[in-house]
């Protein structure tokens, strides 16, 4: 009954949203678009029977990416090329105002104190000398010293994995500890999918379902990567036969307030990821984990 | 018309003087108001040039002021001066002063550091130049497998995930800087005086 007046509805749109999606025509039911042209596509309610059949549980996890806020220190290699070139550009240039008007100055100051010196005999008569060109720089250097920047490496910050502050010049992820079948694993939050919603929207719930208040930009529709595991022998049935995890990629964009240290998820780089994660798992998800 | 007009006040002043002259019974001698008609046409006001400037004068004026306005207009046809880029004029100093930079020369060994360095910085930049490459090539194929089984899970899962993300962009994020940045920092005022020449045509 409700089904013939959606269908009604929605047809001129289909045809004007036709264009935008892939879908073929014949089999696939209508989708629920809103009015606005702008939104995320969900999906109608009325395909249960066709998941029923595939005996894997669905899940989504977030992969939740906090970009590095400072630059990276060099390698030594990368710090003599850094000196050579800056050497090499030295030499390539000319004598700027600033340095030809030191010079000058030097020159006047040594004829000054040279016995000869007669001062009718001065050929400019700009004066110039009521501030030297050496005051001029010792005045800049101070400004500069009296601002203190803050510090690029602090070791106590480092240490605790729950900040997100730490190791400010690497990529973090976050971990957290959840409960898989009988025995809690340190793994990407992750969260069950439920009908009637795409895989995205189930990972914007599993981040959402953390303790801490996480803002984060969600790059893309498609998953990054997928890991299946099959439940033991003895857990198996009929409808599961084991899990499908897939994983979303999103960037930290708010980190909102500093959590509790006794809370279950930790910020760690890619070379420790190696300590938490199962093998298998950190297989699969040490692919689409970049560390560049 | 002026002589009729003169009859006419000889004869309002004859009335009036009339009993003045009948009293005293004076000579022959008159003052001119009372000349006979005879003598109308010589009298001294009436000899005077009357004015004749009337309609020669706003021609003459309205030419002169014509010839101005060409002279005018001949003066500002000159086109206007070009507004001078501020960019294209160098200053004197760029020639005159002598900007050699006076640094000694490079010895053999020096030369070889400098040559054996790059050599080294470009094989380091190729490595990590492949492994870059490398990585974005499992991170596709991650993507790759994973859409493979989503599409072996459910065909309108695999549909709602190929379609692109309209609210994503426009997506910006300020990259690394060299010191973090200070939570309590006041930044100082940026006063300035501003110097720009602004011409007019």
């Amino acid at each position: 009954m409700a089904a013939p007046f959606r269908r009604m509805a929605s047809r001129p749109l289909l045809q004007f949203l036709s264009c935008f999606s892939r879908t073929a025509t014949g089999n696939t039911g209508f989708r629920q678009f809103s009015s606005t042209s702008l939104c995320r596509a969900t999906l109608p309610t009325d395909r249960v029977t066709e998941r029923a059949s595939s005996p894997w549980t669905l899940m989504a996890a977030v992969c939740l990416q906090r970009l590095p806020v400072i630059s990276a220190d060099d390698s030594p290699i990368e710090q003599q090329f850094r000196q050579l070139m800056q050497q090499m550009e030295l030499e390539k240039s000319l004598l700027s105002d600033h340095e030809i008007r030191l010079l000058e100055d030097a020159e006047r100051l040594s004829r000054k104190q040279s016995n000869s010196y007669d001062s009718d005999e001065e050929e400019d008569s700009r004066n110039q000398d009521i501030v030297l060109t050496q005051d001029l720089e010792d005045s800049w250097e101070q400004k500069l010293k009296s601002f203190e920047p803050a510090q690029r490496v602090r070791a106590d910050v480092d240490k605790d994995l729950t900040s997100v502050e730490r190791c400010l010049a690497d990529s973090l992820v976050l971990l957290a500890e959840q409960q898989v079948g009988s025995e809690k694993l340190w793994l990407l939050p992750h969260i069950q999918w439920q009908e009637g919603e795409t895989l995205r929207q189930t990972a914007e719930r599993a981040l959402a379902s953390l303790p801490a208040g996480f803002k984060a930009t969600f790059l893309s529709n498609a998953p990054c990567g997928v890991y299946k595991y099959k439940l033991p022998k003895a857990a198996r049935t009929e409808s599961s036969v084991g899990t499908k995890v897939f994983f979303f990629k999103a960037i930290l964009s708010d980190s909102g307030p500093p959590a509790a240290p006794d809370s279950s998820f930790v910020w760690l780089k890619k070379s420790e990821l190696q300590q938490y994660l199962k093998p298998a798992y950190m297989t699969k998800v040490g692919r689409f984990i970049l560390d560049l | 018309m002026s002589v009729a007009l003169s009859r006419c006040l000889c004869r309002a002043l004859s009335r009036q003087t009339a009993p003045l002259l009948s009293g005293e019974h004076h000579h022959a001698v008159q003052s001119p108001w009372f000349a006979p008609v005879m003598t109308l046409k010589t009298s001294a006001p009436l000899r005077a040039e009357p004015k004749k400037k009337k309609k020669v004068d706003p021609r003459r004026e309205q030419l002169l002021r014509d010839r101005l306005k060409k002279k005018l207009k001949r003066l500002e046809k000159v086109p206007p001066e070009y507004i001078p880029i501020e960019d294209f004029i160098h200053s004197i100093f760029i020639i005159l002063l002598q900007r050699e930079r006076s640094i000694p020369s490079l010895s053999f060994e020096e030369k070889e550091g400098r040559a054996l360095l790059l050599k080294e910085w470009s094989h380091y930049k190729r490595e990590q130049h492949m492994a870059e490459v490398k990585a974005i090539e499992l991170a596709l194929e991650a993507q790759r497998e994973a859409l493979e089984e989503l599409k072996l899970e459910s065909e309108e899962l695999y549909q709602a995930a190929l379609k692109p993300d309209p609210l994503l962009f426009p997506f910006s994020h300020e990259g690394p800087v060299n010191t973090p940045p200070k939570t309590q920092y006041d930044a100082p005022d940026g006063k300035y005086n501003d110097i720009t020449r602004v011409y007019t045509q």
